[in-house]
């Protein structure tokens, strides 16, 4: 039925009511899209656990992957790259699990998590790569306190410092990225949407905060500038990258993508993440891609310091941002009916 | 052994919602509230943790046509899909099919971890937070290990609700279809030979009009078939930050 005859009545003839009833709208004068706007699909309860588990899960993975590259490439500078970022890495490490058993209904029952190991659920996956996650941060907090070389052969002490590192570096991309899998394999319309950049705007966004929270506490302590340098040019590439992954999602998630990029949550995400957390840290870092590390000056730690808090917030609001569009997808019948394209 | 399914089918539908209170009843499932809805007379709302069965009303009617409305019903229950998006996606294995073919969820191993509820494309699933695990229609696993009906099906007093072998269920489906057609009545089955990532349901559907109409997708999509373009998403982004992180320490 047209929309002047559903605005004039009078203009409901016999003919628009056959076609309306050959179309199966039931003659009714309105196309009926959904079950009286009910929503179609239930919402996970996941609450702030969830949210500061992805959040805490990126900085730590991203921290494992620093501490690693530091540990093979770097100079003796970026030694402290590798203590802070095992630290960080071992203390998110160790939070976590405490997240993730508060989220469940029945957190007594955690370990029914380990009963088996599901390939098909990115869930039981996470659960397995966190564990193995753990335990190589553990090993290598361990390998930083008491000193190389002095890890017990039981621990992995036998095998090369590359070996550790390299099984470190796959469970920290697994646990960094899994995820954004994890949502993104739903039935959410928003979640599902952006399938091809959440998990990869998860990996760039852990990077990003990782450097920020590196930089902050290299600059606060004193830290050589030749590494503050390294870290924010890594930064200022990975923050990159992750704005132009939001913008392809925003732009190929057509009316699913209304639960994140629209409304107040659009505006917050807009605001926080990609202008607040991403545009202006990377100018704010810019300078350093002009400079190379060896002839870095002294910086200012007070623009450091802006640049990290900046971008360490505007990670945090882009995962609370994606939690609560996908309570949003989820009550919005029309993205859940839509036909196949 | 055969799978045992749900036809239900809406033409015969009366909306006495006999099989909600039988199953809500039968299950022991605890009461919902008495909120008015203001929506024809469902006062159920949708289906959830406590309410595996729910009787829809649909209201298509015309002033200038009477003779051309329509009141529809249909009672909704979980689909028990040939490919389960909840049990796919549950981590602990406390969701299996049943020896009756039923996805089933074993509510003492289940720990409310949450992930089948974005999982389930037709939003059956729930976690119920008092007791903490996710609950749905077992399609009365207890009754049929008796030789039972399930409780909706027994109490239908119209047989809108059939139970019986799939397989036998779906050629009658088919039957009653050809039927109605025969007599004008725009029948089509929801569940049945489906070429979607889902698959048939165990418990399908004979409808008079689209399925949106009924809130049941066109087109349903199993979540884990978005997996691998996820894995690979991360996987490339991760390989191509280590080589930047390693480019950057190596730079003097």
């Amino acid at each position: 039925m047209t929309d002047a005859a559903r605005q004039n009545p009078s203009q409901i003839t016999p003919d628009a009511v056959a076609a309306s009833l050959a179309r199966g709208d039931g003659g009714i004068g309105r196309e009926q899209h959904s079950y009286d706007q009910h929503p179609v699909l239930r919402k996970a309860h996941w609450r702030w656990e969830i949210i500061w588990y992805f959040y805490v899960g990126g900085l730590m993975s991203g921290n494992a992957l620093l501490a690693a590259a530091a540990d093979t490439f770097g100079d003796e500078h970026d030694r402290a790259v590798v203590r802070i970022g095992r630290w960080l890495a071992f203390l998110g490490a160790a939070a976590s699990p405490v997240f993730l058993i508060k989220d469940l209904g029945r957190p007594e029952r955690f370990l029914n998590m380990t009963r088996i190991l599901k390939l098909k659920s990115p869930m039981s996956v996470g659960v397995w790569s966190l564990i193995a996650f753990s335990g190589f941060s553990a090993i290598a907090a361990l390998e930083e306190t008491a000193g190389r070389g002095r890890v017990p052969w039981f621990l992995g002490g036998a095998l090369p410092r590359g070996a550790r590192n390299l099984f470190h570096v796959l469970a920290a991309s697994f646990t960094g990225s899994y995820t954004g899998v994890l949502i993104s394999a739903t039935a959410i319309p928003v979640w599902n949407a952006g399938r091809r950049q959440i998990p990869a705007i998860f990996v760039c966004s852990a990077i990003a905060t990782s450097c920020a929270a590196q930089a902050a506490i290299l600059a606060v302590t004193g830290g050589s500038p030749s590494t503050i340098n390294k870290l924010e040019r890594v930064e200022f590439v990975a923050a990159l990258a992750e704005g132009a992954l939001l913008v392809d999602y925003a732009s190929s998630a057509e009316s699913a993508g209304k639960a994140l990029f629209g409304g107040a949550i659009g505006d917050r995400l807009r605001g926080s993440t990609l202008i607040g957390g991403i545009a202006v840290p990377a100018l704010l870092n810019l300078a350093s891609l002009f400079t190379k590390p060896g002839h870095a000056g002294k910086r200012n730690v007070v623009k450091t310091l802006v640049a990290a808090g900046l971008t360490l917030y505007g990670g945090f609001v882009l995962r609370r941002s994606l939690i609560a569009a996908g309570r949003a997808s989820a009550d919005d019948p029309r993205a859940a009916l839509r036909h196949p394209e | 052994m055969s799978e045992w399914g749900l036809f239900t089918d809406a033409t015969l539908c009366i909306g006495c919602k006999a099989c909600e209170a039988a199953c809500k009843q039968w299950n022991e499932l605890p009461a919902d509230g008495y909120a008015l809805s203001g929506n024809s007379y469902d006062n159920t709302g949708p289906l959830s943790a406590t309410t595996w069965r729910h009787v829809q009303f649909v209201e298509q009617f015309d002033r200038l046509n009477p003779s051309e409305s329509r009141w529809l019903m249909l009672s909704d229950v979980c689909k028990h899909c040939t490919h389960a998006g909840c049990l796919e996606a549950c981590p602990t294995g406390a969701i299996v099919r049943n020896e009756f073919g039923a996805v089933y969820v074993q509510p003492d191993v289940c720990n409310g971890c949450g992930y089948c509820v974005p999982s389930c494309p037709f939003g059956v699933i729930a976690v119920e937070p008092n007791r903490g695990v996710a609950q749905k229609c077992t399609l009365c696993y207890d009754r049929q290990k008796d030789g039972l009906e399930p409780a909706c099906a027994k109490a239908c007093p119209t047989d809108s609700i059939q139970f019986g072998p799939v397989e036998e269920l779906k050629e009658r489906a088919r039957r009653r279809t050809e039927e109605l057609l025969a007599r004008n009545v725009p029948a089509r089955l929801y569940g049945v030979d489906e070429t979607t990532s889902v698959g048939d349901l165990n418990a399908f559907f004979l409808i008079t009009d689209r399925p949106e109409v009924f809130n049941l997708p066109p087109a349903p999509v199993l979540p884990s078939t978005y997996q691998p373009v996820a894995y690979l998403s991360g996987f490339l982004a991760t390989a191509a930050l280590a080589i930047v992180a390693m480019q950057a320490f190596r730079s003097r």
